[in-house]
């Protein structure tokens, strides 16, 4: 984890030395500070892990409980089956579907997302006027009411009488069968999703960039780095934390895209021939359509797992694309061309 | 070359062919660096049109009446019912708006601020104190992220019934105290902006752990914590599905009270509308007080020190 | 999501307000179910508009001054629904909770978790209302509210445009008949203004379907969904000749709500509560009349029922309150109020109802026509727990049909390896 990799970066040349250790303490302090580095640890993460394990695991240790079983909400029991719910959804066509359509959606969304926010953290970072008006204007988008966004989308991309269409046809193109076809509804989904969260990810991009020392940028500046320059050999290597903590919550987020095709439409059902179905909008309705919560909770953990492999794939990703460099600590930095060191 | 105060790639621009050779010698430049330029402006206003278009849409339609949603003419100036219909959603018995409001905002800012006390003090031991099973822990808690919440609904409901809590306004807190999005966030925010020498500087100062933690940790967190408070904040105000479950009807908070705007009037968007505004407003003067902490690099001073 | 027949009331018929809640207090009621003077608070749980004003309530409490009523409202039948299940059977719902037919069905599961209707109340409710609300052991569970008898709701103006007669009693006759003869009506009316006549295909499929005795599966637990001709024919009738003659595939969407004030179409199947809804959709509209016909007869389409917890604290209280709300006279305030017609049959007999008037419909007698259609009513389908998922699919085969996704055999097919898959 990355949170290893920080402490074996080499301190940055910036700032002073620290002194020399002497090795002169005293035993008493020696014995308590032994114990408080120890000990302390675990006071610091257990208000966290004992609130958690309530709210947080019990939860999921219940649905992986139930997941085996066919299980009857009203009465609070039921009975064991084994592996059948997870047999039955894996041989459900509108499962492939459904999971088609959820990579599909999470690729048109996420991966625009990050490019779009890295680029929005790094205006927000410069030197600007009325930093705050424009910082949270882009955060906007996510705090508007769910209600409130489907009515604005579902009209600018309604079939007929929509924004989209009406503006497409004024300059000539014809109109695009948002709700029937099953790309564009999830080009128009994947809409929904990046306006309201790409302020989201820009603004914790934001937080970590601002914590890159000006110096840098000063320095760099000084001798002739351009912009771009600089946000590709300082601010990025910097970002690599945050840039690993973006990624696998929009990797977690993206596959779990739930609300935005649910108010696609009225029926939220993901369409007449689940052209816009995602796994988590296909779990709800097996779990408050269907009350079936039983093979609501096996879906959950195929789920589970499709996120773990793409997770680890991405972190993978992130880890080789985003090397160590400048920031906080400097590994020798490759380069192919100018003058070698 | 001053060759102490930036990182080793500055020595190797020089060799690079386009590089700026105008901007040398500039050395008064300002410390924060140069300005922005207009392609800067254009852009973040590009963004904030798109931010601001569908409030101003809302704005548009819950200025009108019910008519003005279905109208394909919609001009595109406000009409004149807004505060009529403003009114019409807080006087609307049904919706007990002002107690909805006020359950919204107590029930959100003592789960932001919850979120953050204990995302700070777990993501601080995760980043920068070494102790066993630390790296399993972590990953443990970000795997959870990934099951999805729709299901936790059930055993949640169950547990709190058992204990009796439902219909308070403590069900809808409690399980929101704690976030793994929070303790992931700070652990990977402290882990990469706080240094480990400040952290052994203060530890030779005799300082203990906890000392340690409030003067390095505490004061590095405060961008990412205002940015989890608010996160959080907005987060727990838009939660619609948990508090519906598990709130009395008479005492709901503010989206819960908001959907009965929709069957009470019916397909009247423009109260509906005006009803989502209204409720946004708090989240706007939140964001302006929030938004001033994220302005600067709170280690940028203390790393030169 | 279930099948989507959401009742909404009309505000604009009432003369008092549709909405108002009754706020007394947090409720810690003392009251022993037993001690019918002790002091009670009683909760009533509904959602969209039952016509259950804060005057009526308060009407039950001058008379049983020792009972208090707090009325709790959700949004939708949805979200009614989801609470409902979530906690039956365990604690947190009301005294009295409202449930709409379309998912009495999965209720009627759990029969034994509501509490009974007294005996001395047998023969208040058309019979088909009360059968549905009955369980295998004959034990009547549901408190009938209202019922959707389905009448024509038709643009006068645009009708006589066609060349076709405008006036109700014109149009009756004109749709007397079975559903071919509907078919060759908007076909007619088609051919002459080149529009489509019908709101949306899938409410023919609802109609046909709603008249139908065994649709999907049999009270034993059969399931004949597949094989029951009536459901193919229903199906091959709509796709091939409700589809042309519709502007839409599925109702409730915006553009649907529009349609009713832009002369999309000219005519839709009508249950009283829709009465409403064309009234909050199209209020400048003056054109919109109803004709007391309805094709093969008479059909029901929603409804709704009142039924009481079997392990609420004040059970007694509960039922004599839901007793007196599905009288007659109070199902008759009720539908002055939010236009939810009552399934009471004294109520019939009542000159409320019978010279009832509406005048946005250009003075139609909706109440008589109404007791005229509910009348009509000779078959219901039976509808056990599983019927809204067969007939969500179904729907979902005609919508696809309607927007090319699949052709017409296609979408059979797939209906037939969807609906395998449910048992």
């Amino acid at each position: 984890m990355t949170v290893n990799a920080n402490r074996t970066q080499t301190p940055p040349a910036s700032p002073p030395p620290p002194p020399e250790r002497t090795r002169q303490v005293k035993p008493a302090r020696h014995r308590r500070s032994n114990l408080d580095l120890k000990l302390s640890p675990y006071l610091y993460i257990s208000p966290f892990f004992i609130l958690f394990a309530v709210v947080g695991i019990f939860p999921i240790v219940f649905t992986a409980v139930i997941s085996f079983q066919e299980w009857d909400l009203v009465r609070n029991t039921g009975t064991f089956v084994g592996f059948e719910q997870y047999a039955w959804i894996l041989s459900q066509p509108q499962f492939w579907v459904a999971l088609r359509n959820t990579f599909s959606i999470f690729l048109l969304s996420t991966v625009p997302l990050l490019i779009m926010a890295i680029l929005i953290a790094a205006m927000l970072d410069r030197n600007i006027r009325a930093k705050t008006f424009w910082r949270m204007s882009t955060l906007l988008p996510f705090v508007m009411a769910p209600v409130a966004v489907a009515l604005i989308f579902s009209n600018m991309f309604g079939d007929s009488h929509g924004l989209v269409n009406t503006l497409l046809a004024n300059i000539g193109l014809g109109p695009i069968p948002w709700h029937t076809d099953p790309f564009w509804s999830h080009v128009a989904i994947a809409t929904m999703v990046n306006f309201r969260w790409t302020g989201y990810n820009a603004l914790i991009l934001l937080a970590a960039m601002q914590a890159v020392p000006r110096e840098y940028y000063e320095a760099a500046t000084v001798d002739g780095a351009n912009a771009l320059r600089q946000f590709w050999s300082i601010t990025l290597p910097s970002l690599k934390s945050t840039l690993i903590f973006v990624i696998i919550t929009s990797t977690i987020g993206g596959l779990q895209i739930f609300d935005e095709p649910r108010m696609y439409d009225f029926a939220g059902e993901g369409g007449a021939a689940q052209q816009w179905l995602t796994i988590t909008l296909y779990l709800y309705n097996i779990g408050w359509g269907e009350f079936n919560f039983g093979r609501a909770a096996a879906l959950a953990w195929i789920l589970f797992i499709i996120i773990l492999i793409i997770g680890l794939i991405n972190l993978a990703i992130t880890r080789r694309l985003v090397r160590d460099e400048g920031g906080r600590g400097v590994t020798a930095p490759r380069r192919r061309k100018g003058i070698q060191r | 070359m001053t060759s102490i105060s930036y990182p080793p790639l500055a020595i190797i621009e020089e060799g690079i062919p386009n590089a700026k050779r105008s901007r040398r010698g500039r050395r008064t430049t300002k410390i924060r660096g140069v300005r922005a330029g207009t392609w800067v402006y254009i852009g973040l206003g590009v963004v904030a049109l798109s931010a601001i278009f569908p409030y101003y849409w809302s704005f548009l339609i819950g200025s009108g009446t019910a008519a003005t949603i279905n109208d394909p003419n919609m001009s595109w100036i406000p009409g004149g019912n807004f505060i009529a219909n403003a009114l019409a959603v807080v006087n609307d018995p049904a919706v007990n708006f002002w107690l909805a409001l006020w359950n919204s905002i107590y029930s959100s800012a003592l789960i932001a601020a919850s979120v953050v006390i204990f995302s700070t003090l777990a993501g601080w031991a995760f980043a920068k104190l070494r102790f066993r099973g630390s790296k399993w822990l972590l990953t443990f808690v970000v795997a959870t992220m990934a099951v999805p919440m729709q299901l936790g609904v059930v055993p949640l409901y169950i547990l709190f019934a058992d204990l009796g809590w439902t219909g308070t306004i403590g069900a809808v807190i409690v399980p929101a105290l704690t976030s793994a999005f929070g303790v992931f966030w700070m652990t990977q925010y402290l882990g990469q902006t706080v240094p480990d020498e400040l952290i052994e500087a203060s530890r030779m100062d005799g300082a203990s752990m906890i000392r340690t933690f409030w003067t390095v940790g505490v004061v590095a967190a405060r961008p990412a914590a205002a940015m989890l408070f608010l996160f959080t904040f907005v987060g727990a105000w838009n939660n619609f599905f948990w508090p519906f479950i598990v709130l009395d009807r008479q005492s709901p908070t503010l989206p819960v009270a908001l959907a009965l705007l929709q069957s009470n009037h019916f397909v009247d968007y423009s109260i509906v509308l005006a009803g989502v505004l209204l409720a946004t407003i708090p989240l706007i003067l939140l964001f302006i007080v929030a938004g001033k902490q994220l302005v600067s690099g709170i280690m940028a001073g203390a790393v030169k020190g | 999501m279930n099948s989507r027949a959401i009742r909404r009331g009309s505000a604009a018929i009432a003369a008092l307000s549709a909405s108002a809640m009754v706020i007394a207090g947090c409720s810690s009621s003392q009251g022993s179910s037993t001690d019918p003077d002790g002091e009670v608070t009683l909760t009533v749980a509904t959602f969209n508009n039952w016509g259950y004003t804060d005057e009526l309530l308060a009407e039950y409490s001058k008379e049983h001054p020792n009972v208090t009523i707090v009325h709790n409202k959700a949004a939708g039948s949805d979200d009614a629904r989801a609470n409902y299940f979530q906690k039956l059977g365990k604690q947190g719902l009301a005294d009295i909770e409202g449930v709409e037919v379309d998912w009495l069905p999965e209720a009627m599961q759990y029969s034994d978790l509501l509490a009974e209707v007294p005996d001395s109340l047998e023969g208040r409710w058309l019979d088909w209302k009360a059968e549905a609300a009955t369980d295998k052991d004959g034990r009547l569970v549901g408190f009938g509210a209202d019922v959707g008898p389905q009448a024509i709701c038709y643009r006068g103006d645009l009708f006589q445009a066609a060349g076709m007669p405008g006036s109700p009693d014109e149009v009756a006759t004109l749709f007397e008949g079975d559903w071919e003869h509907f078919l060759d009506v908007a076909d007619q009316y088609r051919e002459a203004t080149g529009k489509p006549m019908i709101d949306s295909a899938n409410s023919v499929l609802q109609g046909i379907v709603n008249q139908m005795e065994y649709t999907y599966d049999k009270p034993d637990g059969t399931v004949i969904a597949t094989e029951n001709p009536d459901i193919k024919e229903a199906y091959e009738l709509v796709v091939e000749r409700a589809i042309p003659n519709s502007a839409y595939p599925t109702q409730w969407t915006d553009d649907w709500n529009a349609s009713m004030a832009n002369g999309e179409f000219a005519a839709m199947l009508c249950p009283t509560w829709m009465l409403g809804v064309i009234e909050g959709n199209a209020p400048e509209v003056t054109g919109w009349q109803v004709a007391d016909v309805f094709p093969g007869g008479g059909g029901n389409w929603g409804g709704s029922y009142l039924t009481v917890p079997a392990n609420g604290p004040h059970v007694d209280a509960a039922i004599e309150l839901a007793t007196w709300l599905t009288a007659p006279e109070q199902q008759i305030k009720a539908f002055a109020n939010a236009g939810t017609f009552p399934s009471q049959l004294d109520a019939y007999e009542n000159p409320e109802l019978t010279d009832f008037v509406n005048p946005y419909f250009n003075s139609a007698p909706t109440g008589q026509i109404s007791i005229n259609r509910a009348e009509a009513v000779t078959v219901v389908p039976y509808k056990s727990a599983n019927y809204f998922k067969y007939q969500d699919a179904l729907q979902n085969a005609v919508t696809r049909v309607f927007d090319g996704s699949e052709d017409a055999k296609t979408s059979w097919k797939t209906w037939v390896a969807e609906a395998e898959a449910f048992s």
